[in-house]
């Protein structure tokens, strides 16, 4: 494990800055599509310092549950997106088996975010937790076995390992054990980042949210950060699908030239596939809730078929 | 009199049948028959109208006559639908012993305005299955805002007293969710207490009536003229229709015929205030399931009516428009055709809309089934309007009770038995359409004329019922007028206080995320409810 404190800066600081833009990009490209103008992107920007600069609302009832939840959320968020390559093939972090860990940390965080759903004992965020758990136990599954199945074609967890591996020749994204666990991943995507047709980010009604439902008593900073880790988190995941299903242009070196290539094509496959979340979102209405598990029952089964062919075509 | 040929036999038969306990009959107007009995005879009289004649209990009131007579009167409202008239039983209550009998277990639908007299009039329910506090909450005082020796301005010493004790469902696993008063979003006051077993709803309680504004109270200390302006704001949807049935009351008790070009430029409005009320809520439907496009694309349909209704009467939400005796303001060439433009336009738009969301399935997986009101229960409660229609209620006070220029069309009501969310909607997809060829057919044969008449100073101590079929469902105005063109009652039923109850059977076996839209299907005004 090596530890260079320029890469882990340098992914830091893309991770900080882009992940709020690509909710921006989200957000006003869905307004786009509905007719409207919509917020500029740079408005989830002018949010965080907002809540940055605000004074905390914090429940009586509340425990130090409460105000570490933020801090877990985003730090694990943050974590997670140091041991993925973003634009180069190395990641700055590598831990205890990258997938893993990967896997684990996003567990840690949610749970972390439910506990400080229920902690103030508001009837919204209890709901928005134990909704938020029942999903992800069947999301992380999926998660698991997507990511499984194309640790096992390369024959590593190691992302970075991964990465390296598809830039070689005869990896093909359209052989079918790949579409398989894209699909699967795609629909965790969705589920994990609170997208229609699983959670709706835009709504007002309470009693249908998920994760909005379990930062409802947050405000100020902690809101800031859960927002922001939240934001983190999405790229995070994005980044995965991107790099290891599309693993092209990335920096093999850490020249100027190749890193700027390896910025520019990175941001070309994330906002693509933002652009597919916001195609997903227009066309869909939610799910009702209890139909929720059949979609993601159904992303667990690619991903264990997509595992299971990786023996058969062999 | 001209009564209706059925009317004439069916009050024979009535006197016939009960005889000398019927105190007096007089027909004021030809739909509207007053029948005087005394209390013990209520249940029989609406056993056997409901038997025979078909008909329902519309609404029950109260009125304070205690100076003169010494007594309360109370009012059963009867709609006889098939013979197109308003039976109303008048009895005394002494004001000396303030006590009625229930008619709530027989017929629940009046379960609330029968409580709601207890609270507003002091008059106590006997017999009622849950005859707690419901206009005034709980902690009021004992005060009794609609007798008459209640001043207007009478200013309460801060209070406090009991606290509401919801009814909660109790058991292993069961849990409390409370909803409101206070909610996200702009809307009214209402809390909503649900007892849930994971997500699945086994029993919601309903609790209104925080802004209760004393608006009954209100018009018995106003001009009539002004009166209109009060109606209007009962329920900010609704205005043209509550003030329109508020003037309908006016026009009865004064015996005047409204010209009928103002008969017709009032169906109009109605018309345009049922459009963009429909529209709007079938884009708030889609929204509840987060269909946002469909949405958009509702809300840019109803800013086009919304515009013309500016362009017409000068408000978006046509206030100012009714007045007494006819309307306030004619239309020129270039305001029918702005009309006339909207409503070419508005057809293949709102086709194209109906389609886009009936083309998405997924949209449609979350309508269907989802809150089912069964057409028993919604018998039972008395469900009127759009959503009474979605479960059988075939009922609709335009078709049946002829009002404004109605009696000039054919009037299509739709009708469906399923009682989900779909079907409301599916009534008010029915209804735009119907509405929009309405319209088509008012303004292609627009009758010239005067826009009103005079009502002169209207007789005192004189009863008249003013009826609409408001967008959401039947409004009633009854008044009792006093001398001085002043009301000495006026009795407002918005079609959300018989509604409210409905959703509290609509939502059972549903889960908790699907309250919003089934509750939006609905889409009940707090304050037409509270008042």
């Amino acid at each position: 494990m090596n530890l260079d404190p320029i890469s882990i800066l340098s992914q830091t600081a893309l991770l900080l800055a882009l992940a709020p833009l690509i909710t921006g990009c989200i957000r006003n490209w869905k307004a786009r599509l509905q007719n409207r103008r919509g917020p500029r992107v740079w408005q989830p920007y002018f949010d965080l310092l907002k809540f940055l600069r605000k004074d905390m609302v914090i429940s009586e009832h509340a425990s130090w549950v409460f105000s570490a939840a933020p801090y877990v959320v985003f730090i694990t968020a943050l974590l997670v997106g140091l041991m993925v390559p973003m634009v180069t093939t190395q990641a700055p972090l590598s831990l205890f088996g990258g997938v893993l860990a990967v896997v684990g940390l996003l567990a840690l965080g949610r749970f972390f975010l439910a506990l400080g759903g229920l902690d103030p004992g508001s009837a919204f965020g209890g709901m928005g937790s134990s909704r938020e758990m029942t999903i992800a136990a069947i999301a992380e599954p999926a998660l698991m076995l997507a990511l499984f199945t194309v640790a096992i074609t390369v024959g590593s967890t190691d992302f970075s390992y991964i990465v390296t591996a598809a830039q070689q020749p005869g990896w093909n994204l359209f052989n079918p054990t790949h579409l398989m666990a894209f699909a699967a991943l795609f629909v965790v995507l969705l589920a994990e980042t609170g997208r229609v047709p699983i959670d709706n980010p835009a709504t007002h009604l309470e009693l249908t949210m998920i994760h909005e439902a379990m930062l409802l008593e947050y405000s100020g900073r902690y809101l800031a950060l859960m927002e922001w880790g939240a934001s983190i988190k999405q790229l995070v995941l994005m980044a995965i699908l991107v790099n290891i299903f599309l693993p092209v242009g990335l920096a093999t070196d850490g020249s100027a030239a190749m890193l700027g290539l390896g910025l520019l094509i990175f941001l070309g496959k994330i906002l693509l596939l933002s652009a597919a979340v916001v195609l997903v979102e227009t066309v869909n209405a939610k799910l009702r809730l209890f139909r929720v598990p059949d979609l993601l029952s159904a992303a667990f089964v690619l991903a264990a078929m997509a595992l299971l062919s990786t023996f058969l075509f062999k | 009199m001209n009564l209706l040929p059925d009317v004439a036999k069916i009050m024979a038969e009535m006197q016939e049948r009960f005889g000398d306990r019927l105190d007096a009959v007089r027909a004021e107007r030809p739909n509207e028959v007053y029948f005087d009995a005394k209390m013990d005879l209520v249940a029989g009289f609406c056993a056997d109208l409901y038997k025979n004649w078909d008909a329902r209990l519309a609404g029950v009131f109260a009125d304070d006559v205690c100076e003169s007579e010494k007594v309360f009167h109370l009012y059963y409202l009867f709609a006889l639908d098939a013979v197109h008239a308003f039976f109303i039983l008048r009895v005394p209550v002494p004001a000396e012993k303030p006590e009625f009998t229930s008619l709530a277990n027989a017929v629940p639908a009046v379960s609330w305005q029968e409580r709601e007299i207890q609270d507003l009039f002091g008059v106590k329910l006997i017999g009622h299955p849950n005859p707690r506090r419901c206009a005034l909450h709980d902690d009021w005082p004992d005060v009794h805002p609609l007798r008459k020796d209640f001043d207007l301005r009478t200013e309460l010493p801060p209070f406090t007293g009991e606290r509401h004790k919801l009814r909660e469902v109790e058991g292993e696993g069961v849990f409390q969710v409370p909803v409101g008063p206070v909610h996200a979003g702009i809307i009214e006051p209402g809390h909503f207490r649900f007892s849930v077993a994971g997500e699945p709803v086994l029993y919601l309680q309903i609790r209104l009536f925080y802004t209760h504004k004393g608006t009954e109270k209100l018009f018995e200390n106003l001009p009539v003229t002004h009166g209109v302006r009060l109606a209007e704001s009962i329920s900010g949807d609704s205005s043209f229709a509550h003030a329109t049935a508020f003037c309908h009351a006016l026009e009865r008790v004064a015996g005047i015929e409204v010209p009928v070009r103002a008969r017709v430029l009032r169906s109009v409005c109605l018309e345009l205030e049922r459009l963009y009320n429909h529209i709007g809520d079938i884009g708030a439907i889609a929204t509840d399931v987060a269909f946002a496009v469909a949405n958009m694309h509702a809300m840019r349909l109803k800013e086009s009516v919304l515009r013309v209704n500016e362009q017409l009467t000068g408000n978006r939400l046509l206030r100012g428009m009714a007045c007494p005796g006819g309307v306030r303001f004619d239309w020129d060439g270039a305001q029918i055709k702005a009309l006339e433009n909207l409503v070419a336009g508005l057809g293949p738009e709102f086709d194209s809309l109906i389609g886009l969301i009936e083309a998405s399935s997924s949209t449609r997986d979350r309508l269907e089934g989802t809150g089912i009101l069964t057409p028993e229960i919604a018998r039972d409660l008395g469900v009127v309007g759009i959503a009474g229609r979605a479960s059988g209620f075939n009922h609709d006070l335009r078709r049946d009770f002829p009002h404004a220029a109605y009696d000039r069309v054919n009037v299509q009501v739709p009708v469906y038995q399923a009682g989900d969310v779909e079907h409301r909607m599916q009534v008010r997809v029915d209804e735009v359409r119907e509405s929009l060829a309405l319209i088509r057919r008012f303004v292609a044969d627009l009758p010239a004329g005067p826009l009103r008449v005079d009502l002169g100073e209207l007789p005192a101590g004189r009863t008249a019922l003013g009826y609409v079929e408001g967008w959401r469902g039947e409004i009633f105005h009854w008044i009792r007028t006093a001398p001085g063109n002043r009301l000495a009652r006026c009795k407002v039923k918005d079609p959300s206080l018989q509604n409210w109850p409905a959703l509290s059977h609509a939502i059972l076996g549903n889960i908790i995320p699907d309250f919003p839209v089934v509750n939006k299907s609905f889409n009940l005004s707090y304050s037409g409810t509270d008042r």
